[in-house]
């Protein structure tokens, strides 16, 4: 097994996916605490646009693919708040609507090929030294965010409405989320994929509380269960050469299942 | 007549859902160290009234001032402590120990970049034993009872050392024992700290005698009194459309 990590494909799957497990892990709780869950697979297919954009454009997919959901992530907040539209509905415009205009885009460019499955379902052998570089330098700001910002989010969180009147900035404090969410996903579109990585964001967070302990532990608790199943994720994807993206979000299902039958009583 | 400075101060205060009015010219003054309660019968305009106290609506006409400051500019959010509905506002699934909710009302004090520190906690933990809920910060939020939740909602509110508790329905949910201790404790606050407290109910037999100002709304403000002549007034009756009696408590 050893061997496995002096191949620099797998070192950078591993960093990769290491970084996005923590912050996948730390968003996916807030989002699913503030029932928001299928936003992150809302902004994955947004990110397909990103891709679709990139791959057409030659530019790297790992930067408009940020951009877009972060563009969107925006739009979705702006009908919610202000136009006033049911979220679920906004959030199953923005999925379809975006999956349409990237197989469109990718259609017309005569694009469609391995390299977009790739992006589907994540490929380790697709994480390049330009990609770690990006994903280094957007994690640095999400950590610095989620740092400077841990205590509002979770008030936010728990009680948005004793929170504002307190005096914590809740649009302030939403709308960065989204945005932290928005960038999480994008990176994550080389290791897990558009399709895969609302999984990986929700079942760490929903394996966490099934411990029923406090918000800091229950935070530290989905870090736990997002590396672990991106670690074995990568191994089995290495070993049965089976999409990273699957591998990674089935060893979190199963851990998912085994902590609910422990946690039954 | 009120010497004292103004802790809420409304002038002709009115506020329109399209051509629905819920309240209507309401000229409303409780001060500084007042002990008030704001009584009147659902969908009278009690809540609406809070919330526009509290900046989470928006009036359609009129002026709020808070703490002599008109509510547009006023920005010492942290000198008002507002205890929701513990009913209506705590998720029983939300992996939060008692600790943790309550140390969340320090949030906005705390310096950025900064974690909670030495000073932080002495509040915290003084507040929560005067609330008697020190034996329960490492029980989740969830767990607990209707009084007990209420309890942890208080202290959070507390922490900020506010001059003004604002508490919505306080008893709803929370058992008679509760309650009596619940009403202790706001006659302590009140007495003992000078704190301004206002809360809001649509049950005349909670107004105890500790209470010095009640004022009556149904859509319109219909009285503004001290509690034993509110006794002999022809409000209650105006308020609740019966002839309904209040019942002094007395602890």
């Amino acid at each position: 097994m050893i061997e496995l990590f002096s191949y620099t494909f797998m070192q950078h799957a591993f960093i990769a996916g290491l970084l996005i497990a923590v912050m996948a892990a730390v968003m996916g709780a807030f989002i699913v605490l503030r029932r928001y869950a299928m936003i992150s697979d809302t902004l994955a297919h947004v990110a397909l646009v990103g891709v679709a954009v990139g791959i057409v454009s030659g530019q790297n997919p790992l930067w408009s693919a940020v951009i877009v959901s972060l563009v969107a992530a925006w739009s979705m907040e702006y009908l919610r708040y202000v136009k006033k539209l049911y979220s679920d509905s906004i959030m199953a415009l923005f999925l379809s609507g975006s999956l349409a205009i990237a197989v469109i885009i990718v259609s017309l460019a005569g694009a469609f090929n391995s390299s977009l499955f790739s992006y589907l379902f994540g490929n380790i052998l697709a994480v390049t030294q330009e990609d770690i570089t990006t994903i280094a330098v957007f994690s640095i700001i999400v950590f610095l965010f989620i740092f400077r910002y841990f205590d509002e989010l979770v008030f936010v969180a728990f009680d948005e409405e004793v929170a504002k009147v307190s005096g914590i900035p809740v649009g302030w404090i939403n709308f960065l989320q989204i945005s932290i969410v928005a960038i999480v996903v994008a990176l994550s579109i080389r290791v897990v994929g558009t399709l895969l990585i609302g999984a990986l964001m929700i079942i760490p967070a929903m394996s966490a509380m099934q411990f029923k302990v406090g918000f800091f532990k229950t935070i530290v608790l989905a870090i736990l269960y997002s590396c672990v199943s991106v670690f074995f994720g990568l191994l089995v994807s290495y070993y049965m050469a089976l999409p990273s993206g699957a591998a990674i979000v089935v060893t979190a299902l199963i851990l998912f299942a085994l902590t609910m039958g422990v946690r039954r009583n | 007549m009120n010497f004292r400075p103004l802790a809420i101060e409304t002038e002709l205060l009115s506020y329109d859902i399209g051509n629905l009015t819920i309240i209507e010219d309401m000229s409303i003054q409780i001060a500084q160290g007042d002990y008030a309660a704001i009584i009147g019968p659902n969908g009278g305009g009690k809540t609406t009234l809070m919330r526009l106290l509290l900046g989470l609506a928006q009036k359609t006409k009129g002026t709020i001032k808070l703490f002599g400051m008109p509510i547009e500019q006023f920005n010492s959010w942290h000198d008002i402590g507002y205890v929701p509905q513990q009913v209506l506002q705590v998720d029983a699934a939300f992996p939060a120990t008692v600790y943790e909710v309550v140390r969340m009302g320090r949030t906005v004090l705390k310096k950025p970049w900064q974690r909670f520190g030495a000073s932080d906690r002495a509040i915290i933990e003084d507040v929560m034993e005067k609330l008697g809920v020190t034996e329960l910060k490492d029980k989740l939020i969830g767990q607990l009872s209707g009084g007990q939740r209420q309890r942890v909602l208080i202290a959070r509110a507390l922490v900020t050392q506010p001059k003004l508790l604002i508490l919505d329905e306080p008893n709803t949910g929370v058992d008679i024992t509760s309650q009596k201790k619940f009403y202790a404790l706001l006659k302590a606050l009140n007495s003992d700290y000078g704190m301004t407290i206002v809360f809001i109910t649509h049950d005349i037999g909670v107004i105890a005698d500790d209470i010095k100002n009640v004022i009556c709304i149904n859509r319109k403000l219909l009285g503004c009194n001290a509690p034993q002549e509110l006794l002999t007034c022809s409000t209650m009756s105006e308020l609740y459309g019966v002839d309904a009696h209040l019942l002094h408590h007395h602890h």
